[in-house]
């Protein structure tokens, strides 16, 4: 049948940039960024990390249609930062936030674990 | 102001604190983070965790019943441990092999021969059947059988340990055969629902109930009684042990399901403001469950793993960043 490949979802085809970010032509640090193959699981948390900066005057995403697999992320920001500046920052925070949890389980399931030798 | 190009960070420290973990249960708070961060894990460990499962069955002998796409199917949703998963590559980015099975890196293959010969019991053939080529990678309950014959710590429930049958996958009559040879492959739940590790995995905001005393105190025992039984949960009780006073006070917070029957029920009594409660909008707690494929800790983690790589590879490109960059010089001057 004419069905696409499952695949198709996650899978970003040959050619095709992953990311990619156009400049808005009227407004100044402004612009949005594609991401290809990518869904409300990053779309939403770089939209809240990036509320988080100060400087970021504006940041949204959207998913344009369930059939195409990408993501739109739009950022405008104050003259002291630009948008690949806010979103690379972005990235980082979430990255290391994520690592700081990674750690925070590791240490948790030890404490859980010690617990009942402790008569706790 | 500083510059953002000077790495002002905005970065979280979330807290993380174990309620219960089992193999296959967890339950656990977690801090500090918002709800995108929690609904990203939750996703990421619903869809995106990789496991293994039957994903290509060559059929020798079929004469049972069910015809054969309907016995591949039931195949493919036979949960198989997974622990290797994540080390494994995916059959489509594998060049070792060109995905027919051949390859130790990115598949495991099964072989399953049943054949109904004696009186007119019916056989029922099951996940106990099938016999794997690789010992990491075999069907749940055959891995806490062996585990159990070991007398090993028993990690499973008691319970779900005593039904040692297996997995159903085909009963046959006397005189009916089923000979296979079936191809297990890393995969995720987007593609299908057969490789998601995750039997459940939820959050729910953890509630902040305050209850005005003084205007509680206005209350006859009989309104009291009333607005505890409001709730169809039960989150509220009176305290037996403040036996004169008929005091109202919180017993379980979390059964709570943000039904706001309770503050209907004290509006109604013309007491608006008795009872208020907000969900902590950085706080959630979690219930995670997985099909035995992995162990809900091995999932947890293996979720957060998965989405720094997700995260890692959405960054911009070296020429992305220069051409925003210079566009930036450009208009800004």
């Amino acid at each position: 049948m004419n069905a696409p490949d499952r695949y198709e979802r996650f899978v970003v085809p040959e050619g095709t940039k992953k990311v990619s970010y156009e400049r808005d032509t009227k407004i100044v640090n402004a612009g949005s960024f594609t991401i290809e193959r990518e869904d409300h699981t990053i779309g939403n948390i770089l939209r809240m990390q990036l509320h988080r900066d100060p400087n970021v005057l504006f940041a949204g995403y959207k998913l344009p249609h369930p059939l195409q697999y990408k993501i739109l992320v739009r950022v405008h920001t104050a003259n002291q930062s630009t948008p690949t500046q806010a979103y690379t920052q972005a990235i980082n925070d979430l990255d290391k936030e994520l690592e700081n949890l990674k750690q925070a389980f590791e240490d948790e399931k030890i404490r859980y674990e010690e617990r009942p030798k402790q008569g706790y | 102001m500083e510059r953002a190009a000077g790495g002002v960070s905005y970065q979280r420290f979330p807290r993380v604190r174990i309620r219960e973990l089992k193999d296959d249960y967890a339950k656990f708070e977690l801090r500090d983070t918002d709800a995108s961060m929690a609904n990203a894990l939750r996703r990421v460990m619903i869809a995106e965790v990789p496991t293994v499962a039957i994903d290509l069955v060559e059929i020798e002998v079929n004469s049972s019943v069910l015809n054969d796409e309907f016995i591949a199917h039931r195949l493919g949703l036979i949960p198989l441990t997974s622990a290797a998963a994540m080390a494994m590559r995916f059959s489509r980015d594998c060049d070792a092999c060109d995905g027919d099975g051949s390859c130790e890196y990115c598949s495991v293959e099964f072989h399953l021969a049943a054949r109904a010969t004696d009186s007119d019991q019916t056989l029922e053939v099951t996940s106990n059947d099938l016999r794997s080529t690789d010992p990491k990678v075999c069907p749940v309950d055959q891995a806490r059988a062996y585990q159990h014959a070991l007398g090993g710590t028993e990690p499973f429930d008691t319970a779900a340990a005593a039904d040692q049958r297996g997995i159903l996958i085909v009963k046959l009559r006397r005189g009916q055969e089923l000979r296979l040879r079936a191809i297990a492959r890393k995969g995720i739940g987007k593609d299908h629902a057969k490789w998601s590790p995750a039997a459940t995995v939820t959050f729910m905001y953890e509630p902040e109930i305050r209850i005005n005393e003084e205007l509680m105190e206005t209350l006859t025992l009989e309104e009291k009684r009333n607005l505890v039984e409001s709730s169809p949960t039960k989150v509220f009780n009176i305290d037996p042990n403040t036996q004169q006073l008929y005091q109202v006070v919180v017993e379980d917070a979390e059964a709570y399901t943000y039904d706001d029957e309770v503050i209907k029920k004290a509006d109604a009594m013309g007491k608006p403001g008795l009872i208020e409660i907000n969900a902590k909008e950085d706080s959630f707690i979690f219930t995670v469950e997985t099909t035995g494929a992995i162990t809900a800790y091995e999932l947890i983690m293996n979720a957060i793993t998965v989405l720094r790589q997700k995260l890692d590879a959405v960054r911009l490109q070296d020429d992305d960043a220069d051409l925003g960059e210079l566009g930036a010089h450009l208009v800004g001057g």
